[in-house]
């Protein structure tokens, strides 16, 4: 493992076709445990990055290196240390979902007792135990992407590299795989997550790289990046009672920017709200006013999106 | 262990297909016995006898009959049944030698044998030798009949004279040279079974190519490359799977002929190797359509006309032997051309592996370059 407990290192990535730049420089970091979204628009580079970074693609230029393993096509060592989902179903047709798994295990190199185990485990996590020795062309578009998902589970892999897995996935499917991705996060297993979805990498992940046109145009947590763009939470209070006073009981709190007064309550213009929500309710209630409703508004990736490229996500 | 768990996964989703297990296994045997029947020589022929209560001389006849070369005596209790397995085609032609022939011809009578025959004239050839065997008997009754006349002797002493006399007679004996090297003669199915060996399998190979293909679309052969796996590893599983399918379809042909149609390979060893070799050219020219072609739909259909066109510029429709003699050096532009060579000289003249070690150096050659191209466009393929 490399310091610091970081798994995945890329540094100064760099990949192009004929003149197009497909990857400019891209340079981020993964811990273990930690899961790391990589939100951009289609064609902003993130699958040329992580193919790469999986040692599918050949770099023009820049390092990657998985747990102290220095990673290329021939890495063999590397990749035994990333589970790869690609975006495309990846898988036999024709084949079941057991004899899916069975195979790419034994690619991962597993055999035996462990194989067959490894495959009851994942076929449970993915919830296709009982569709197990049924063929893979007759599941719906949801239970294809979780065996998707499943293979490269199969050899319990301590960097798990996800490539949109939730592209054309209706909703149900979509809230289970983002369930399987939150789990495994808790497990300890870095995940590697590329999104256009500004929801899934806010729900998932612990930190975020913004890419666009081939560069990382921003990394941080959630507030990091929000701070970047130096916008507050609004708290929307609907409430009765003396709104004046307690409009000036707020503005007193440390964190409180802004108060505007209306009637049936109040907005707040904060910087943290969900840490100061305790202290500004006590507050509303010492000034003698009863709240009846309470609406946090955060700003979300997608304003950071739109502020550091001047583009919405799905443009 | 992982490139044979890729093979094995090859042959695993070929043959699950049914619509291809059958063009792989049924469909070639269905055409070897078709040829077989429309255009298959036989070394005997079937002759039905019917012998009831003809008495000794009627069973001496089937004997004779029966030691006579190329005939295959099948005998009848009744002459419904011996009508009917002619009309049946169960036997080519049949002789109904009558109840009381031997009492006949002892008494100096004459006998008509029925001979009957098919429409379809496979019994003409049989009327010779039945005539001459019975031809046989009639001159020794004959003599038979003059002694007993002219010295008083019984029928059956002046038969048993006849009969030992004949064999102190000078012999007259044709003998036949054959001019170049003498053939074997082939049995009905052995026409054509070398020729639809080679059809099918190349034709199969061809169109197992759509596999490579739809694995390539699917992203399958990239995540096989995302797992620790070594791009050999992955190259040669995909090339050893395809060469188990030929060599399954080729195997399965070849021992299926001999055990159902009892067609004979000649050399097994020799044989093997050319099945073997071929088998490889078949693998090589598959994979590299594979990663040639972009869709599955057209590995279908160029797979299929290569495969049949191949097969006819090389001899598997119509015989080499019958193209004239520019046409049968084109021929030899294809592998199929070299390989029936192979065969040739392994069915009809009991060649060995020195006989065949032109053909085979030749389709080593086609096997390896094939299979250079072919694995090198794969691994390009995969690994960018």
């Amino acid at each position: 493992m490399l310091g610091n407990g970081i798994i995945l290192e890329c540094r100064d990535l760099r990949k192009t076709y004929g003149d197009r730049v497909a990857v400019n420089g891209v340079s981020f970091s993964i811990r273990r445990g930690e899961t790391y979204g990589l939100l951009g628009p289609n064609g902003a580079g993130k699958t040329t990055t992580i193919s790469m970074i999986c040692g599918l693609l050949e770099r023009d230029g820049g390092t990657v290196v998985v747990d102290g393993k220095p990673m290329s096509p021939s890495a063999v060592d590397a990749k035994a240390v990333i589970g790869y989902v690609p975006q495309d179903l990846a898988i036999y047709p024709d084949l079941s979902a057991r004899e899916n798994l069975r195979f790419f295990g034994q690619l991962y190199g597993l055999s035996g007792k462990t194989l067959s185990a490894r495959v009851d485990e994942v076929l449970e996590v993915i919830g296709l135990a009982d569709r197990a020795n049924d063929r893979a062309d007759s599941f719906s578009g949801g239970m294809k992407r979780r065996l998707n998902i499943g293979i490269g589970m199969l050899h319990s892999p301590r960097l798990l590299v996800l490539d949109e897995p939730t592209v054309g996935v209706d909703p149900q499917s979509r809230n289970a795989i983002l369930d399987t991705v939150d789990t495994l996060g808790g497990q300890g297993i870095a995940v590697l997550y590329t999104t256009q979805y500004m929801e899934e990498a806010e729900r998932l992940c612990d930190r975020v790289g913004i890419i666009d046109e081939g560069r990382l145009k921003a990394e941080g947590t959630r507030r990091e990046l929000v701070a970047l763009v130096g916008q507050r939470d609004r708290i929307a209070l609907s409430a009765q009672g003396d709104l004046e006073a307690t409009a000036r009981a707020v503005s007193a709190l440390d964190g409180v920017e802004q108060v505007n007064r209306h009637e049936g309550g109040l907005d707040l213009f904060v910087k943290d709200a969900r840490r100061m929500l305790p202290q500004l309710l006590s507050t509303v209630a010492n000034a003698g006013a009863s709240v009846s409703a309470v609406e946090v508004v955060e700003p979300n990736l997608e304003a950071v999106f739109l502020h550091l490229t001047g583009k919405a996500l799905r443009d | 262990m992982k490139a044979l768990a890729i093979a094995a996964t090859g042959v695993r989703r070929l043959f699950r297909d049914r619509q291809a297990a059958f063009f792989t296994f049924v469909f070639p045997l269905i055409m070897i016995v078709l040829i077989g029947i429309a255009f298959g020589d036989e070394d005997t022929a079937r002759l039905g006898v019917v012998a009831v209560d003809s008495g000794q001389l009627g069973e001496e006849l089937v004997s004779a009959l029966e030691q006579t070369e190329g005939l295959e005596i099948r005998r009848f209790d009744n002459e419904d049944d011996w009508r009917e397995a002619i009309e049946r085609g169960e036997v080519e032609a049949g002789v109904l030698i009558p109840p009381g022939y031997d009492s006949q011809l002892h008494s100096g009578g004459q006998v008509d044998l029925p001979f009957l025959l098919r429409p379809d004239g496979l019994g003409d050839t049989l009327w010779l030798p039945v005539q001459a065997t019975v031809e046989q008997q009639a001159e020794l009754i004959r003599a038979a009949l003059f002694a007993q006349s002219e010295r008083g002797i019984s029928f059956d002493d002046a038969l048993a004279q006849a009969t030992e006399l004949r064999q102190n007679l000078p012999q007259v004996t044709v003998n036949f040279t054959i001019a170049g090297e003498p053939e074997r003669a082939l049995g009905r199915f052995d026409t054509g079974v070398a020729q639809q060996l080679l059809l099918f399998m190349f034709l199969t190979s061809l169109s197992a190519s759509d596999h490579l293909i739809l694995s390539r679309q699917l992203g399958v052969s990239r995540r096989m490359l995302s797992t620790p796996t070594a791009v050999r590893s992955i190259v040669f599983g995909e090339t050893l799977g395809r060469f188990a399918v030929a060599m399954i379809q080729g195997l399965f042909i070849v021992l299926a002929s001999i055990v159902l149609f009892g067609v004979d390979w000649g050399d097994p060893v020799a044989a093997g190797v050319i099945v073997v070799l071929f088998a490889l050219v078949g693998t090589g020219a598959g994979m590299l359509l594979g990663t040639l072609l972009k869709t599955p739909q057209q590995a279908a259909a160029i797979g299929v006309f290569l495969g049949l066109g191949l097969a006819a510029l090389g001899g598997c429709m119509v015989p080499l032997e019958v193209f004239p003699e520019t046409m049968r050096k084109v021929a030899h532009i294809t592998p199929h051309a070299w390989a029936l060579d192979a065969f040739g000289m392994l069915l009809r003249r009991h060649g060995t592996l020195a006989d065949i070690r032109p053909e085979m150096v030749l389709l080593a050659a086609y096997a390896a370059l094939l299979l250079f191209a072919a694995t090198w466009r794969f691994r390009r393929s995969i690994a960018g």
